[in-house]
Parts: C-alpha cells; structure tokens; sequence
C-alpha cells in the first residue's frame, strides 16, 4: 500500500450551464462551509448530467 | 421585574445540556432565557449568551458546524462583536470554532473513545470576563463528556494565542489529545470563551464539584456590568 485516505465525497446538483460559475459556487460553499481548512482540504470535480 | 442580568441559553436541535445551563445560571443569580435557533434575534435585554451542550443538529458535517450557520448566529455574533460575553460549552465551543468566533477547532478524541469522567484543569490566563473570580495557577475540577475534545490549531497560531493569554485552561493530564492540554480559549478581545469541559455540572460540592461556579458566576458579573453599559444613556 503506498497510502492510503478516508474522507467524505458531497454530492451537489447545480442547476447552471457555466462551469466557471458552477465551481466559483461550490468554492465558495467549501470555503463557508462543507471544510474546515484548519484540517481539512478539498477538491472539485465536475460532471455534466 | 427582576435586577438578575439575562443569561440567553440557545436551544438548537440536539441541544441537551441546555436545561441543566439555564439551571445552573440561576443558581448563581442570572436570569436564562432560553432561545430557538430559528429565532434571529437574542431575548430583550440579554446581558450574555451561552451555547450549550450536546450534539446540535446530530453533529453532521462536523461538530457544531451546521449549527454555525443557523439563523440565531448573526445574532450572536453581533453581540459578542459589541462586547457582549458569550460562553460555549462543549458543543457549544465546537460551534464557536466553526463560526470562527473563537480560533482553532475541535477534533476527535486521539483515543477514539468518548470521554466521560471529573478533569482537573490549570487556570492559565484570568485577564478576561469568565476567570476573574480565580487566579493564575489554580486547579479547577470539572467534568468532561465529549468524542471530540481534541482542540487543535497550527503551532504559529497556538503560540501567539498563548503569548496573548487566550489559553486560558489547560488539563493537568492528557485527557483527549488536546494539543497542548487545552480545555479552553478565549478570542482576542476577552469576551468570547469556550471550554470542553462543562461548568454547569458543577456548581454543587454534594455533585462532586462547585468549581464550575466560579466560572458561571464570572460570566454573570460580566453579564451584569454589560446590562448596565447598555443601559447607560450616552
């Protein structure tokens, strides 16, 4: 095993067609809410539905 | 009419330590008044608050995170922001990192196991509102109940808060991983605290413990001298 995370996946419906706009969103929302940066980090991944 | 300073006890979903507060505030001369967390503004004439125990909105996301963002939060925050004093215990502390009203944030125990038993605790720090009745050095005897007690920040900032005596109690063991034993801080200002441990179940020596009133009681002298600010015509 060369490592090894656990960690929560959030699944959020965004009802907009811009992906710029989409990930500014959820950024924010990350950076208000769903982490903590004091010991937590996070990552965006888009997908078209 | 009474002259007891007003003492608002916030009641969030999962709260479970707020009656035992509200109790334990009147036996040291406050008057509590118990608020929803829908509410988006404190009781008229609230001298202090105090966010309780337990595991609001069932600790999802993290401890007191949600809870962070409910409706009576911007409440509360504009009252601390003028001043006002404002005590989180246990949950209440969680909520007050997640709200960043107070610095750092509560992690789980290191042992991975609730804990639940009397803690002795160092006064560190007594140049703001909740440890002006003790002094520096003194041991305290409070109990503990949490699964995520474990107080943790950067060492840069654990630095200048101590420097700043916003450290203000540290267990005399290691009770749950708490980086330098930390029990409980205070903002900047003096006038927001949280502490894991939890006063109110200790403000009766046949219970074990009146050292927790010693803190309550702080609090409502704080409260009392905050009533009479804001009742002072400028």
């Amino acid at each position: 095993v060369a490592g090894a995370r656990v960690g929560r996946v959030i699944d959020l419906e965004v009802g907009v067609d811009d992906a710029d706009a989409a990930r500014a969103e959820i950024e924010r929302m990350c950076g208000e809410l769903l982490a903590n940066p004091l010991i937590e980090s996070f990552e965006i991944r888009l997908e078209d539905s | 009419v009474n002259d007891r300073p007003v003492v608002a006890v916030v009641v969030f979903p999962g709260s479970n330590d707020d009656r035992d507060a509200g109790w334990a505030l009147g036996s040291v001369g406050a008057e509590p008044a118990f608020v929803w967390h829908e509410e988006t503004a404190l009781p008229d004439g609230t001298d202090a608050v105090v966010l309780p125990g337990g595991f609001s909105y069932g600790d999802y996301l993290r401890t007191g995170a949600i809870a962070s963002v409910a409706p009576i939060m911007g409440a509360v925050r504009h009252f601390a922001s003028a001043g006002g004093p404002v005590l989180g215990i246990c949950n209440g502390f969680q909520v007050l990192c997640e709200a960043r009203l107070l610095p750092g944030v509560l992690r789980p125990n290191r042992q991975l196991e609730f804990v639940c038993s009397d803690a002795t605790m160092r006064v560190e720090a007594v140049d703001n509102v909740f440890l002006r009745r003790c002094t520096v050095g003194q041991e305290l005897v409070i109990p503990v109940k949490h699964g995520e007690g474990a107080w943790y920040a950067d060492e840069g900032t654990f630095v200048q808060l101590a420097a700043r005596g916003q450290i203000v109690l540290r267990y005399a063991d290691d009770v749950n991983g708490s980086l330098g034993n930390v029990a409980g801080v205070v903002n900047d200002t003096g006038n927001v605290m949280g502490l894991m441990p939890h006063p109110e179940h200790a403000v009766d020596p046949l219970l074990g413990s009146a050292d927790g009133g010693l803190l309550l009681a702080a609090l409502v002298d704080a409260a009392a001298r905050h009533g009479a600010l804001a009742a002072t015509p400028v």
